[in-house]
């Protein structure tokens, strides 16, 4: 009886509703017509591309990111933490170390022992900032750098983090930052990728880099990263085949593109396309490729500059030559990955091998940037994949000691393209273990990255196996207080 | 006439069909293809949404009226208009989808979408369930009418722009760059104070009792005194304190805090001067005043072009694959053009661009092959505001014409050779923002009286080499063949072009002044130590290099091994010494023989008519790997019974663990008869004390042993 009297009350029962339902699935079916893709796909992509491109100009055209893989420790680098030696060997709080995730490798220590750095800081410039005594030359150009001692991530091993950096996922798959850049700006210079890869190794603990780092996961197999390697053959496979000539060759690719375009009419399969570019591409390089590789045009104050390093191929100077010769040739992302930054142990010792490797040539990098008047459109940035704990990990010694894995806080730097100069951004605790303002976290530095070359990194996305897939994730803000 | 129950009951089916069309609307409004007769009704939004707000209020406004249910009459009033003010509101919910499509986005545009929506259903609710307690439709009543108000602004601001209501009396704060609109102190001054002096002097932590986050407080001072007195440096405490040296116990912001550039100190004090002026407009300073031109270095003028955009069809035509002709920012009508490829660089290319001379804003040339191409086309480009040209060989006529473009602000010509007369160019190029000389062989008071006569312009002069002194690198040398019969080709290369090499042939170290100056590659006729180091000015010499060539003689016709070597180190046994076959700097090669056991010793026969004058021993050095000279080198010539000593040397021994190397041990022999030759190499017995294999056995390796006559 009471469903009745409701019933009658809203002037309404279920046959009535169901029926007049009808009508609204029946305009909803009048409206589908209208959106003819509505159950299929979606906008094209490069509609979806124009939305996320800016409506200003974008401060930085390029970037150059000189990756330091394994993690350098901001404690002996950029965030000055001077209780840490005042009370060498004391236990770190439990209260600062909260509820921390450890890795495998400290886990099982019964203590924690807070260790300062062994080097000695000061301050230069006029920012002030405080630099340890390992990195002179970075010191030397620090009015340029903005350093962020804010940083954080989510990763505790290698790996992941790096995945994470580079990707925006700590499983790998998806697309490199590199690669989306390329989707989303495409190339400057047309007889070159652009996203280039050059790799170099340290004497310090090594971590492994792979392919992975720069794949361009779903996105159009043009946006890979392409490797440099130190050989004979910068590119592999980009010589001509043994006794064949250039115009053979020339003459080789126009037939088979003309086979491929007729394939490319039946199946309409756009890989057919992008294979056709490609194999243009290559052959572009061909003439590009020397001319940029070729240092012998360089004038002698480079070498004094990057150091005389900088002439054995496949070091970390050489690269930073060779990334400042592509970006300045069109190339938006130089990407450089040094290894052996792991310093589980023997810290010490191995950081000051690692950091007399890079020092000289990241300064020299931004120098030669500025005196060619491209340094305000070129982004630079420095940085491992996570921090190093401010405890020790293993047998502590006044002059040897090491530290383990830390994504609570860490410390990077970026230069030209659009960020403020001679800044410091973010604090840590006193023990150098939290953040205590202006956190930074990965997706928030890639979007920051993104719209300084003028990207929504909301906006850039690309569909996936039915859903849309972005280089942030779900997350990330524009780190404002950074920008010019 | 139509009864008023079948009137209603038509407006309550359609109440359905608005929401059926609005849902779908809203959902995949995205994806939504428009024919443009639908646009139409788009457009009628924003008449059709006051019905809803009049309607809507006017049908809620009866709930409120006191013993409304006891009258049918006005009570049904009330009902019906609210019956068709949400049958309007359903209309107005999809024509504002239709005209969403037409490039709606942002904040303002999703709460005006998604509250209009819900007032929509809230509306027809409430109709259905008007007959609940009272209290109910009272709250929800309240609710609606709240929904309907804020939709209804919301949707004003899309029109009439962010705030139209409230603006008048609201604080409008929204910094803005455009030249036009700064403010002197605002945005330009209190910039400053704000990074670099406001964390401490401000509101709960005001140190020297000065406060600089407020204008009163910047305008009352300090402690010790006045701020700012306007025009008066010298009253000015802040003018004092920045310019004091850095060490000064008063100098400001303190040495371990972020300090102010130049340029910022440069604008505070010019602002003191010109009056330190706190409501002034920057446009009213006076534009030939320092502060002025100072200022407006940093506000931004390139987002303001309001020149015609080029042809797209012309912007795509002079694309390709070695010049990149595209908009500032998809939109803009400004062109960037950058230039690629040196091999593929045509100068008359550059004339083709006389089509979009009014466009191009950035040109970047850098690198490409300019010599002798006439850049006064370049002039015409009105609106070109940078130029990069570095390493492109230019000449002062071409600095002529580059000096010439009205608009310029930024120039790189860095990597080329800078005469008088370029100079006296660049001196009047008193517009430029930035300027990028490095490399271009200026002297320091060159640099000098340029920075002074350009002084808006940021001068960039780069890095200074001659400041660092490094050592070279060692020279590489490569020579055609390590063994050879006649002669070998050697060539000696750096990978610094400009360095002078020098080198010695008999094994002496090289020297800047006496040694040989390598030209080009050299034959080289004999068994030698070629050594080499390279020299430039303002680098320190590099560290020898060498490299050992060994001549082969004519072969013996036998040679035989008195004593083994170690299975391992056994090469092709005794055919090693005489195949010909310069070992590799490895000894694990297989083109050497190894001694450790026992000393090395052979006899070697001689073929018919041989009468060697000279013999070498080719060796291998390397004492981390335990291989020594031979501390004894004995050989004998004889005819197989009878032996006759001709030498017994004791080659220098080494003091610690130097790098792989080779060497040549070359003897005379006596001119008297013989037929055989007899040598023994004595390893080392007892490594010495400072070797970590102190005491055990050293090792000698060969790999060679040639004839000369």
């Amino acid at each position: 009886m009471e469903k009745e009297i409701l019933e009658h009350g809203l002037g309404m029962n279920r046959r009535k509703f169901l029926s007049r339902l009808s009508l609204g699935v029946g305009s909803a079916a009048l409206g589908s017509l209208l959106i003819p893709d509505l159950f299929s796909g979606g906008k094209p992509n490069e509609d979806a591309i124009m939305d996320a491109l800016p409506h200003f100009a974008p401060k930085a055209k390029r970037v150059i990111y000189l990756f330091q893989n394994g993690a350098p420790s901001q404690l002996e680098s950029f965030d000055y933490k001077p209780l840490l030696r005042a009370n060498m060997g004391m236990e770190l709080p439990a209260s600062i170390r909260g509820e921390q995730r450890l890795t495998g490798m400290t886990s099982g220590q019964d203590s924690f022992p807070l260790v300062g750095s062994y080097y000695d800081f000061e301050q230069y410039g006029q920012s002030r900032a405080w630099i340890s005594s390992l990195f002179p030359h970075t010191a030397s150009v620090v009015d340029d750098l903005c350093i962020v001692k804010s940083m954080h991530t989510e990763a505790i091993n290698h790996d992941p983090a790096l995945t994470f950096f580079q990707t925006g996922a700590q499983v790998g798959n998806r697309p490199s930052m590199g690669s989306w850049l390329s989707y989303g700006l495409g190339s400057e210079n047309s007889n070159l990728p652009a996203f280039c890869v050059l790799l170099s190794r340290g004497k310090g603990n090594g971590q492994g880099v792979y392919s992975k780092l720069w794949s361009n996961g779903f996105l159009d197999a043009t946006h890979q990263g392409v490797q440099f390697s130190n050989s004979e053959d910068p590119v592999l496979y980009l010589k001509d085949p043994e006794s064949m000539s250039r115009a053979e060759r020339r003459k080789m690719l126009d037939h088979l593109a003309e086979m491929n375009e007729l394939n490319f009419n039946e199946f309409n399969d756009p890989e057919i396309s992008a294979k056709v570019a490609q194999y243009e591409m290559a052959f572009r390089m061909q003439t590009a490729v020397p001319e940029i590789t070729d240092v012998s045009k360089e004038p002698d104050s480079i070498v004094k500059l990057y150091g005389p390093e900088c002439l054995v191929p496949g070091t970390y100077a050489a690269n930073c030559l060779l990334a400042r010769k592509l970006s300045e040739n069109g190339v938006r992302f130089v990407q450089l990955y040094h290894q052996g930054w792991d310093q589980h142990g023997n810290l010490p010792n191995e950081m000051a091998l690692q950091a007399k490797d890079v020092d000289q040539a990241s300064a020299a990098l931004i120098t030669d940037l500025k005196q060619r008047g491209l340094l305000d459109e070129t982004l630079v940035i420095w940085g491992g994949e996570f921090g190093r704990t401010n405890y020790c990990q293993g047998q502590i010694q006044a002059d040897n000691y090491g530290r383990d894995h830390h994504p609570r806080a860490f410390s990077i730097w970026m230069a030209g393209g659009g960020v403020k100069s001679g800044i410091v951004y973010g604090e840590t605790d006193e023990f150098g273990y939290n953040i205590v303002e202006n956190p930074v976290h990965v997706h928030d530095f890639q979007a920051t990255v993104l719209h300084l070359l003028g990207i929504d990194h909301e906006k850039l996305n690309f569909k996936h196996l039915g859903r849309r897939y972005r280089l942030t994730d779900v997350s990330g803000h524009v780190v404002k207080d950074i920008l010019v | 006439m139509m009864s008023s129950k079948r009137f209603r009951g038509i407006f309550e089916n359609l109440l359905f069909v608005w929401l059926g069309l609005s849902v779908v609307l809203l959902l995949g409004g995205q994806n939504l293809v428009l024919p443009n007769w639908l646009q139409i009704i788009g457009r009628s939004h924003p008449l059709l949404l006051h019905f809803p707000i009049v309607l809507i209020l006017f049908g809620v406004l009866f709930q409120w009226i006191p013993g409304i249910d006891n009258n049918a009459d006005l009570k049904n009033f009330g009902e019906l208009s609210l019956l068709v003010g949400v049958n309007f509101a359903g209309l107005t919910v999809i024509a504002g989808l239709i005209l969403a499509q037409e490039d709606y986005s942002g904040n303002t545009f999703d709460l005006h979408q998604y509250s209009g929506f819900g007032v929509f259903i809230l509306g027809a609710l409430f109709y259905f369930f008007r007959n609940l307690p009272k209290t109910y439709l009272k709250a929800t009543s309240l609710v609606l009418a709240i929904g309907i108000t804020f939709t209804g602004h919301w949707g004003a601001n899309l029109t009439h722009g962010e705030d139209f209501l409230l603006a008048p009396i609201l604080q409008e704060e929204v910094p803005t760059l455009a030249i036009n609109d700064a403010q002197v102190f605002e945005d330009v001054v209190m910039p400053i104070l704000e990074t670099k002096c406001v964390g401490c002097h401000k509101e709960g932590k005001i140190k020297g009792k000065l406060r600089l986050d407020h204008i009163t407080g910047i305008q009352t001072g300090g402690k010790t005194g006045p701020f700012v007195v306007a025009g008066n440096l010298d009253e000015s405490l802040m003018v004092q304190r920045i310019n004091l040296p850095l060490e000064h116990d008063d100098h400001m912001p303190p040495k371990n805090k972020a300090q102010l550039t130049d340029e910022e100190k440069k604008i505070l004090v010019n602002w003191v001067l010109a009056g330190a002026e706190f409501d002034k407009k920057l446009i009213e300073m006076e534009p030939e005043s320092e502060f002025f031109k100072l200022a407006s270095l940093n506000f931004d003028e390139s987002d303001n072009y309001n020149f015609e955009e080029a042809d797209p069809s012309t912007v795509e035509e002079l694309n390709n694959f070695f010049r990149k002709v595209e908009p500032l920012y998809p939109g803009s009508p400004a062109l960037v053009v950058s230039y690629f490829g040196i091999a593929a660089f045509d100068p008359s290319s550059l004339n083709e661009l006389d089509k979009i001379r009014t466009q191009v804003v950035q040109l970047n040339l850098n690198k490409m092959p300019l010599a002798g191409t006439d850049l006064s086309i370049l002039q015409n480009f009105i609106n070109l505001e940078e130029l990069q040209a570095s390493f492109t060989d230019l000449d002062s006529e071409q600095i002529l014409s580059i000096s010439q473009i009205p608009s310029l602000k930024d120039l790189s010509i860095s990597g080329n050779k800078l005469s008088e007369k370029s100079l006296d160019y660049l001196s009047g190029m008193s517009d430029l923002r930035n300027l990028y000389l490095w490399e271009t062989g200026l002297s320091d008071d060159q640099q000098k009286q340029l920075s002074s006569t350009l002084k808006y312009t940021n001068v960039e002069f780069g890095f200074d080499s001659k400041k660092v002194v490094y050592e070279l690198n060692p020279p590489l040398l490569k020579s055609e063949k390590d063994m050879f019969g006649d002669s070998t080709l050697l060539e000696i290369n750096h990978p610094i072009p400009s360095v002078e090499i020098r080198y010695t042939l008999d094994g002496s170290e090289p020297d800047s002044i006496n040694s040989l100056k390598y030209e080009a590659p050299f034959w080289v006729k004999k068994t030698a130590e070629i050594k080499a180091r390279a020299f430039a000015d303002d680098w320190k010499g590099s560290p020898e290099a060498s490299t050992l060539v060994f001549k082969a003689g004519n072969p013996p016709k036998e040679l035989k091994l008195l004593t083994q070597p170690n299975a391992i180190y056994f090469g092709k046994g005794n055919l090693t010494l005489i195949d010909q076959i310069k070992g590799k700097p490895n000894h694990t090669s297989g083109e050497w023989l190894g001694y450790q056991d026992n000393h090395a010793e052979f006899v070697i026969t001689l073929a018919e008519n041989q009468k060697p004058k000279e013999i070498t021993i080719s060796l291998l050095y390397n004492e981390g790997a335990y291989i020594f000279p031979p501390t004894q080198v004995e050989i004998w010539q004889g005819d197989g019974s009878n032996w006759n000593k001709v030498i017994d040397e004791k080659p220098l021994q080494p003091k610690n663990i130097q790098p792989t190397r080779f060497e040549a041990l070359t003897y005379g022999l006596p001119e008297t008869d013989f037929d055989q030759i007899r040598v023994r190499l004595k390893r080392i017995a007892s490594l010495p004390p400072w070797h970590p294999g102190a005491g055990s056995k050293g090792w000698v390796f060969l790999d060679e042993v040639s004839l000369l006559e």
